[in-house]
């Protein structure tokens, strides 16, 4: 008995061992091409490093993080008449006239610009940050990300309650459906780009105007409002097929005879599907959501490809601070807050998920 | 309104929705094709047409130039050659090293289970920006050439999302298989060895093409460490930045034929292989 015992636990200590020493490679190389780099990202982001310069290494400390977000919200103040000393009106609109947003900046010791101006209770307030092409990078990002996996979430519900559905040729359809999504970012983003060219050489101007929409020379990807519009749009079609995928496997996990039960209670399928369906997929939609955010904003070859400098999502104003600026240090510490907002998410994903080793 | 023509009208429902859906899926890819048999004048028609035809009569024509073109063009060859040599030496890496970590976490025993668990499933999630800068410099001070630095560098997906996937697969084999061996004198890695890792040469298959498909189209690693080495650059580098030889306007017939031949390779595999991709595609995502 006793040795039986002590047999067992040497295969213990060997199956130990040896999954230790099947670890290790997996271990060694994240530990060699994430972890050490990341920690030097990090130590990096506290310094000025400057890339193939003679320039000296030096510690800033903070003041990376404290230009990349510095921001301040100010008022604009309007433009007195000179001769009644009352606020002058826009002749033709009625509307008060304000300074330039610019000019009610602070200028020393560093330099603020405007990223945004709104009116609240009839004052105008102007937003600034040193760093505007950042800020905005975050903002369109997020909005590029919440857009995108909403959208995606209901056109992904559609797809996959279609390819769930019993007809001839499902499988061919499952397939067809993977193509955007196996489709190379680079390659999609040049297609795009084609067919959202700003004269009729282009599909949609093409199609608009036929359609009587439009001069034929909509300016989708450099006119400002429309940038992010149609990086929305393609960014749906790549990515809606994945979320898909991800709905339909929890929907296969939906036994079949609760569909029968309501059948015979006389739900209709609408009703079976936001009674039924909806509460018992919830679990799926949100391990799908979060997984999905997390790609959305670190979005970087769709917005590199198409809108190149034109503007930027987190990622692609990273890439230019090091590749274009050489700016080793500052865009380290872009990068930093990057990890620091996905990681937000991450955390979120594996609470929701629930890492079980089965093991107790 | 009877059954039957109930059931009738839904059956009509369902099979507009297909054609809609399929329409919106394909009809960019469509565009391509249509794009790629035309010529520069053909391209340059205002309205767009949605064959090639020639601009006078408006009789269709094709033509094949830029294929030809492609086909011709040194950089976008050698651009096929770095992509196949890339991607299928992190496949065979990361199925390798990925297979030993999920046969460990699958089906071994030992302590610190769980946070090995965590950290795998955490780096499956790891953003390639925030390691840029640090990965470049170690490129740059080590002096590693551009192709053996992707293959390095895209293990930093490919190997946690190999050793995930394959952990759910190894987790989904019986343990009797795993002890009965045992008891018989086998040691725990002639097990691994002999009997686990054919059983689960389906699911090898199917991480081995999803981490195949990942390396393949990856664009800001190979963007970034090829800056200095243009004759190490892969497919996506090379049709998102199209070297074209008159540099009056983006060659968009010679891009789409590009983007069409470097697509055709995940097509056929996403054809043979649906089954497989939707199967590991949503164990990585959902399955804890």
């Amino acid at each position: 008995m006793a040795q039986a015992k002590e047999h067992s636990s040497d295969l213990a200590k060997q199956e130990q061992r040896l999954a230790y020493w099947l670890l290790a490679p997996t271990f060694i190389i994240l530990l060699a091409i994430g972890i050490y780099p990341l920690l030097s990202v990090f130590g990096y982001s506290f310094t000025n490093a400057t890339f193939a310069s003679a320039k000296p290494t030096e510690f800033i400390g903070l003041q990376n993080y404290q230009t990349l977000l510095s921001m301040t919200i100010v008022q604009v103040p309007p433009i007195l008449d000179e001769a009644t000393g009352q606020i002058k009106v826009d002749e033709n609109t009625g509307e008060p006239q304000f300074e330039s947003a610019v000019r009610a900046l602070p200028r020393e010791p560093i330099r603020y610009r405007p990223v945004t101006e709104f009116t609240l209770f009839g004052n105008k307030y102007v937003l600034g940050a040193t760093d505007a092409d950042f800020i905005h990078a975050v903002w369109d990002t997020v909005v590029f990300g919440v857009v995108t996996v909403f959208l995606e979430l209901v056109l992904g519900m559609v797809v996959a309650l279609i390819v769930n559905a019993n007809f001839k040729g499902r499988g061919f359809m499952r397939a067809l459906i993977l193509v955007p999504w196996v489709i190379p970012t680079a390659v999609s983003s040049q297609i795009w780009a084609y067919m959202l060219q700003p004269n009729r050489t282009g599909f949609f101007n093409t199609v608009l105007w036929y359609l009587g929409l439009g001069n034929g020379e909509i300016a989708f990807l450099s006119d400002p409002a429309l940038q992010l519009p149609s990086m929305i749009l393609i960014d749906v079609w790549k990515t809606t097929p994945f979320m898909a995928l991800l709905l339909l496997a929890g929907l296969q996990l939906i036994p079949a005879d609760i569909y029968e039960a309501a059948d015979v209670d006389g739900a209709g399928p609408v009703r079976s599907f936001f009674q039924l369906t909806l509460p018992l997929l919830k679990g799926t939609i949100a391990v799908a959501l979060v997984f999905r955010t997390l790609d959305a904003l670190r979005v970087f070859d769709l917005f590199q490809i198409v809108l190149g400098q034109a503007r930027y999502s987190m990622a692609s104003f990273t890439y230019y601070e090091l590749i274009q600026n050489r700016a080793m240090g500052y865009s380290s510490a872009s990068s930093m807050v990057i990890f620091f907002v996905l990681s937000i998410f991450a955390i979120g994903y594996m609470r929701s998920l629930g890492v079980k080793s089965d093991d107790h | 309104m009877t059954t039957r023509t109930k059931q009738r009208i839904s059956r009509i429902l369902l099979w507009v929705l297909i054609f809609v859906m399929a329409i919106w899926m394909l009809f960019p890819f469509y565009w391509a094709v249509n794009s790629s048999f035309k010529t520069e004048a053909q391209l340059a028609m205002m309205p767009a047409t949605f064959v090639p035809k020639t601009p006078v009569t408006g009789e269709v024509s094709f033509t094949l130039q830029n294929y030809e073109a492609v086909f011709n063009n040194p950089a976008f060859l050698r651009g096929i050659v770095n992509s196949a040599i890339v991607a299928i030496s992190v496949t065979v890496v990361a199925l390798a090293i990925g297979a030993f970590a999920g046969f460990a976490l699958g089906k071994l025993r030992y302590r610190g289970k769980d946070t090995t668990l965590y950290i795998i499933l955490a780096m499956t999630m790891f953003p390639q920006i925030a390691v840029l800068s640090g990965l470049y410099t170690v490129i740059n001070t080590l002096g590693i050439p551009a192709i053996p630095s992707l293959i390095l560098t895209y293990l930093l997906f490919s190997l946690p999302f190999t050793a995930w996937v394959l952990t759910a697969f190894f987790k989904e084999l019986p343990t009797e298989i795993f002890q009965s061996a045992q008891v018989d004198g086998a040691s725990p890695f002639q097990t691994f060895y002999m009997i686990m890792l054919p059983l689960t040469a389906p699911a090898l298959v199917t991480t081995g093409l999803l981490a195949f498909i990942g390396a393949w189209n990856e664009y800001l690693f190979a963007l970034t460490f090829t800056s200095i080495q243009p004759d190490a650059r892969t497919l996506p580098v090379i049709i998102a930045n199209f070297p074209s030889q008159f540099a009056m306007q983006t060659p968009f017939g010679e891009i789409m034929a590009a983007g069409i031949v470097s697509s055709i390779p995940l097509f056929l595999l996403v054809f043979i292989f649906q089954r497989r991709i939707v199967a590991g595609l949503t164990a990585g995502a959902v399955k804890g």
